[in-house]
């Protein structure tokens, strides 16, 4: 069963033809070509597939294209604007945050959103915000590391 | 020392931004037009006679492309360890016989995963269920199933070059059922040791097998290009020059007619080294369709299919002094490797690798033996039987000291080996800073103080804590397929430069710290470098990311392709600043000046147009290779430990603080120290990186990791069940970089990514120990194991 | 693995969704957030012909209080479940419930209705349909034998859910719509205890969960729900228990006059530890008393090995998170 649905991915909306089977992530990674997002495991347990679903970190391989239809999407894709990191991506990057880079993604959007809600997160509030990510690379350290050098 | 412009800075990663924005191509990213996608039909049984594989359904399915089968191979065999003693026993597809749940039976291509999916399950396959054995011990027991037995004619992949020991004939011992692999290795007189020491205890360690988890599944892409008779692929590995060589063997192809494309790596751990059936099996379909085929595996596949570490039991002997020397030590190792040997000769061969450098023992002997049973395959991961056997002799130590009511660090300085040692097998230390670790890690854990604590707490309390500390060693590569890296340094003409370097970025950074050694030899800024490497047609050949030779081996081919291409621009320089000889040139920021006159100077742009014009049209290209192992052309012998294994060892020590709750048996890691001697730091943000990884993946193997095997089938196949950690369970940490500038390596740089995950083991479990009082045997550290331990169930 | 394909359909009210749940007459999974459901799908769990979802019933998505009495649309994320300040105010339990199920990027997808709902979980079940075929189809995958018992026709997979046991704790009751109209009943109720169709809609009611009731809770009551697991995210319980104490003041310190403890992860439904209450009950909180209490708590649950944790280790855990979540909502000091 196919069913036409309208995103707003990374600022651009989108109709679009899918199968009602298709979740978010195979949406984004095989009919968009958004391959940032990436497929660690499928059954929501690793985060590496993590979007902005209006603004809240989610799991995509988890949701239903269908169901995200008429919201918006971002991707890392749409973070870095005008050929400028953002921050974020920059932190990642001074503070050694990036190994392999196949969490990097999804680890970043969530911690992105995590300042947007809460500026000023505690250290046990940044593990507890990236608990959903797996990252078997950093031991997590650096991340959190770059994630607080927003902290004052 | 050490003033240097880019070598031991904190730079940031040069394929940083990449990573960051989404925009770096994995291979599970890989997507050509009209591809296919393959999938495989595998055996839900441990061990099993292969009747009949019926494919006609599948074949006539509208969308299904090629289905192939064992029949369609018969010959093809391959294997981590490929020698005559040892011959390839693994296929891409079974013919006679499964041996584990997950061995692959057939694969399809269809235009569509799901069409590919529906194929599978029209293949009807007959079976004759066979008794089957899960245990190695029962396996090597008399009358236990017989899982190998058929003669293989491979010829071997190892024999071409000529590499090996002198052959001979080895006679093993008939009574021992189901051997895949043995090592022996004994010096001094151990007996008369044994019966001179003042004190001697045996124990028996265990270990349950791991996962790697690299965040990337397993995938291939292979795309045949018949109009130039050329295959080419996309593979997540470690080592592109020795996949190749496995592509080439199992398909007939000339290496020179196989491309491996490159692609970014999720990650690897040792996991994707070995040649799987997936990847045969891609290029096959896509020789046979004339058309790309990805094979991408499922989560599952991934922890059933591919690799884990192997499941070890060591049974070790220790007689010492009562001052704590060690006299001599006798250990036994048992290592399950599942169906197919994967890396069984080799993981035996390395716990006595990992065992002898760190402490000196005169009399020594040392037994292993790798056997097959119906679980999954086992093969390197991270560290490669480091882990196993650091825990079992650094454990075994602390109980020692138990006994002995000496210091665990007292009697670990008093037999840890120094800088100028030359180990049994011929090995020199000519950099180890053991001690110096030693001191570092008890220091940073307040060692003396919290021992103290711990003694002091009160019986009744919920929470005790307790320290530990372990040692671990590592090898800064080795002599192994293609033997050697190899670098090329192309200058352009505006003075910037292009590496072109077989090594492939797996995460641990070699793109950064290779362009670190380029920039410093070379005197240009990383800015001004562009790598090109995990390319096969491009690159010059490389070790491959995995013996933790990288910084070593690799790093040496860049600083000499560099020092080749400088030399080639001073010669240049010297001929336009009129000087006999370039002597007295030095660079920095792409500028060549006379040191004792820096206003005589010239720029690398310069130098290099100088070159073309007047130098026989020479761009400038430097090149250096660099041997896994300078002094020997050969393998180390696996059954006999003879030979030499590695050019430099890493050291470290690393020390931790547990809370155990002894109501629940939860033990929160609370801090982790290591101190590692890696030689001198290429560059200290990726060194702590690596040390952090280890640390968190020793730490999860020690408390929490385990895969749950019942009869060969894997109950935790999943990041849900299968517990490692999140970053919740993040502990606070401590790094200290003991340099000691090893001379083979580049700038003093040797192994940093694998040793550190080996001694946080140890470090737990005596950690564990001291807190409540009780020893645990075996890994992982469940919080049922503490309360069986403390009998409360 | 990718999803099977299905019909999908978003009825905008609830007549119209329980009359699409009629006309497929079994053959269909209702989908509210999807993030157990997905899973399952993918592992061929089941493959129904349609999914029919609960997205645009706009009405399943308020939480407000009126007459004494909180009520829950049965689809608010947890998210909105943890935004709620009525709720963090007035029924604190459930917000750390919430806050304790999977991980942070679930819980703006899962659902109440659907942490209520959710299905049993077996090692021998929660498994992939390869995973599967190296056995015998087990009776809750619709064969016959159970492989943690090796009994016939029998299931015994665990209720692992987070949110139920505070619910129950609370006297809360579950409002549903079926074919036959509309009823309410407490949601201890709701439950089978088998572990094969572990609620009445799995059973095949026919019903949609509409709404959760809950009782504003008396000022002397004090509620805590205590999960245990190894990893403070992404993880099932072990166990976790709902601790509800309505305390009274006597001279002699704080005296219990009703109790309610309820305990998932242990067996096919949440477990009431009603012997545990009658022991509570009408006496002064002291330790002795709690240790009693959690000792008969924990015998009164009957763990079978369904997970990778061992019965025995299950039980021992009992006594400790009840013990703590006995001090907790009693303001007992350590």
């Amino acid at each position: 069963m196919e069913k036409t649905i309208r995103l707003t991915v990374n600022g651009e909306e989108k109709t679009l033809k899918i199968g009602v089977q298709q979740t978010l992530l195979e949406v984004l990674r095989e009919d968009l070509g958004l391959t940032g997002t990436k497929k660690g495991c499928n059954q929501g347990e690793c985060g590496a597939c993590t979007v902005l679903l209006d603004g809240k970190p989610v799991s995509s391989c988890l949701l239903l294209a269908v169901k995200a239809d008429g919201k918006t999407v971002l991707t890392i894709e749409g973070l870095a604007q005008a050929g400028e990191l953002h921050p974020m991506q920059q932190a990642f990057n001074e503070k050694g945050a990036i190994q392999c880079g196949f969490c990097s993604p999804g680890m970043i959007l969530v911690a992105k959103s995590l300042l947007e809600r809460n500026p000023n997160p505690s250290t046990q509030e940044i593990k507890e915000a990236i608990a959903g990510n797996i990252c078997r690379c950093t031991g997590y350290l650096q991340i959190i590391e770059a994630i607080r050098s927003f902290v004052s | 020392m050490n003033d240097y412009n880019y070598i031991g800075k904190e730079i940031p990663r040069v394929d940083g931004p990449a990573k960051a924005t989404g925009q770096a191509v994995y291979t599970v990213d890989v997507k050509l037009p009209e591809m296919l996608y393959g999938k495989i039909l595998r055996s839900p049984h441990p061990h099993a006679r292969l009747l009949k594989v019926d494919t006609s359904a599948a074949e006539q399915l509208p969308g299904v492309e090629a289905v192939i089968t064992g029949e369609d191979l018969q010959e093809v065999r391959y294997a981590f360890v490929d020698t005559p003693r040892y011959p390839a026993d693994e296929q891409p597809l079974a013919t006679e016989k499964v041996r584990y749940i997950g061995d692959e039976v057939a694969a399809v291509a269809a235009e569509s995963e799901a069409i590919a999916e529906k194929a599978l399950s029209l293949i009807k396959v007959e079976y004759e269920i066979l008794p089957a054995v899960f245990d190695p011990e029962k396996a090597m027991q008399e009358g236990a199933p017989v899982i190998h037995g058929e003669q293989s004619a491979s010829t071997s992949f190892w024999e071409d070059w000529g590499v090996a020991q002198q052959k001979k004939t080895v006679q093993e011992d008939p009574s021992i059922n189901n051997l895949s692999g043995h090592t022996f290795v004994s010096f001094g007189d151990v007996e008369q040791a044994f019966q001179e020491a003042d004190y001697s205890r045996e124990d028996r360690f265990e270990l349950k097998p791991t996962a790697h988890c690299q965040m990337e599944p397993h995938a291939a892409v292979a795309s045949y290009n018949p109009l130039e008779d050329k295959l080419h692929v996309w593979l997540s590995t470690q080592g592109i020059f020795l996949k190749r060589l496995f592509l080439s063997k199992t398909l007939g192809l000339p290496a020179s007619k196989i491309r491996v494309h490159h692609s970014f790596v999720g990650g690897a751990f040792g996991g994707k080294i070995d040649l799987f059936p997936y990847e045969f099996c891609a290029a096959y379909l896509s020789i046979k369709t004339r058309r790309p085929v990805k094979i991408e595996l499922d989560r599952e596949e991934v922890f059933m299919t591919t690799r884990q570490r192997h499941p070890i039991i060591v049974k070790i002997k220790t007689g010492v002094k009562k001052d704590g020397t060690i006299l001599a030590q006798d250990i036994r190792v048992i290592a399950d490797n599942g169906g197919y040997r994967g890396s069984g000769p080799v993981v035996i061969f390395l716990c006595h690798g990992f065992s002898f450098p760190v402490y000196n023992v005169p009399n020594y002997r040392y037994e292993g033996f790798s056997i097959y049973t119906n679980n999954g395959i086992r093969g390197p991961q991270r560290g490669h039987g480091a882990p196993q056997i650091r825990f079992a002799i650094d454990s075994h130590l602390d109980l020692i000291a138990r006994d002995l009511d000496l210091d665990l660090l007292t009697i670990m300085h008093k037999n840890v080996r120094q800088e100028g040692d030359v180990l049994p097998n011929g090995d020199r230390l000519d950099s180890c800073g053991l001690t110096e670790c030693l001191m570092g890690a008890a220091g940073a854990i307040d060692w003396q103080k919290k021992r103290e604590q711990s003694h002091l707490q009160a019986n009744g309390n919920r929470y005790r804590r307790g320290v530990g500390i372990s040692l671990c060693s590592m090898f800064s590569g080795a002599m192994y397929y293609p033997f050697a890296s190899a670098a090329v340094v192309k200058m352009h003409d505006d003075g910037s430069a292009t590496l072109f370097t077989g090594a492939q970025d797996i995460g641990q950074g070699s793109y950064t710290t290779m362009s670190q050694v380029l920039a410093e030899e070379l005197g240009i800024g990383i800015e001004d470098i562009c790598v090109v490497a995990g390319d096969t047609e491009l690159c010059p050949i490389d070790l491959g990311s995995f013996l933790s030779c990288t910084a070593l081996v690799t790093g040496n081919a860049v600083k000499k392709a560099a020092a080749d291409a400088k030399r080639q621009m001073l010669e240049s320089a010297a001929d336009l600043l009129g000087l006999a000889d370039p002597a007295g040139l030095k660079t920095q920021n792409k500028m060549i000046y006379l040191e004792d006159d820096p206003q005589k100077s010239v720029s690398f742009a310069q130098a290099i147009q100088a070159s073309v014009l007047k130098r026989d049209g020479n761009p400038i290209i430097g090149r250096g290779s660099f041997k896994g192992y300078p002094r020997t052309e050969r393998y180390p012998s696996l059954a006999k430990a003879k030979g030499l294994f590695t050019g430099a060892y890493g050291f470290a020590a690393q020390a931790a603080e547990v809370e155990v709750d002894t109501l629940t048996g939860l033990v929160r890691l609370v801090k982790a120290v290591t101190f590692h001697d890696c030689g001198f730091p290429l560059n200290k943000t990726v060194v702590e990186g690596q040390i952090h990884g280890c640390v968190s993946m020793g730490a999860g193997q020690a408390l929490s990791e385990e895969v749950h095997l019942e009869k060969g089938q894997l109950f935790n196949p999943s990041f849900l069940h299968y517990q490692l950690p999140i970053a919740l369970d993040t502990p606070e940490s401590a790094e200290g970089l003991v340099a000691t500038i090893e001379p083979s390596g580049p700038f003093g740089a040797k192994e940093v990514g694998e040793g550190c995950v080996a001694g946080i083991l140890g470090a737990i479990a005596n950690a564990v120990h001291d807190a409540i009082g009780v020893r645990i045997y075996s890994l992982p550290i469940t919080p049922e194991k503490v309360l069986r331990a403390l009998k409360k169930i | 693995m990718r999803l099977l394909e299905f019909d999908y359909f978003e009825p905008r009210n609830l007549e119209d969704a329980v009359t699409k749940v009629r006309e497929f007459d079994g053959n269909y999974q209702i989908i509210a957030g999807g993030t157990d459901l997905l899973t399952a799908l993918k592992q061929r769990l089941s493959a129904p012909a349609g999914l029919v979802s609960l997205d645009h019933i706009s009405s399943l998505k308020d939480i407000w209080e009126e007459d004494d009495v909180i009520t829950i649309g049965a689809m608010c994320t947890l998210e909105d479940v943890l935004s709620s300040s009525l709720i963090a105010e007035k029924l604190p339990a459930l917000n750390q419930a919430a806050w304790d199920v999977g991980s942070p990027l679930l819980r703006p997808l899962a659902t109440i209705g659907g942490n209520i709902c959710l299905n049993t979980r077996c090692r021998f079940y929660n498994q992939s349909s390869f995973w599967r075929s190296s056995r015998d189809t087990c009776y809750k995958a619709g064969g016959n034998i159970c492989h943690v018992t090796n009994k016939r026709d029998s299931c015994v997979a665990t209720f692992s859910a987070d949110i139920p046991p505070v619910l129950i704790a609370h006297g809360a009751r579950v409002r549903l719509a079926g074919p036959k109209g509309v009823r309410t009943l407490p949601l201890e109720q709701f439950y089978t205890a088998d572990g094969r169709f572990p609620h009445v809609i799995m059973a095949g009611s026919g019903e949609i969960l509409q709404e959760i009731e809950v009782p504003l809770p008396a000022p002397q009551v004090s509620c805590v729900y205590h999960k245990f697991r190894m990893r403070e995210s992404i993880d099932f319980p072990v166990l976790g228990v709902a601790v509800m104490l309505k305390l009274g003041e006597k001279k002699s310190g704080k005296y219990c006059e009703d109790a309610c403890l309820v305990i998932t992860g242990a067996e096919p439904a949440p477990v009431e530890a009603v012997q545990a209450r009658e022991e509570l009950l009408h006496r002064r909180l002291e330790p002795g008393l709690l240790a009693r209490v959690a000792e008969i708590a924990a015998s009164e649950i009957h763990p079978i090995k369904t997970s990778l944790i061992s019965p025995r280790y299950k039980r021992e855990i009992a006594k400790i998170i009840v013990t703590d979540a006995l001090k907790k909502a009693g303001g007992i000091e350590e």
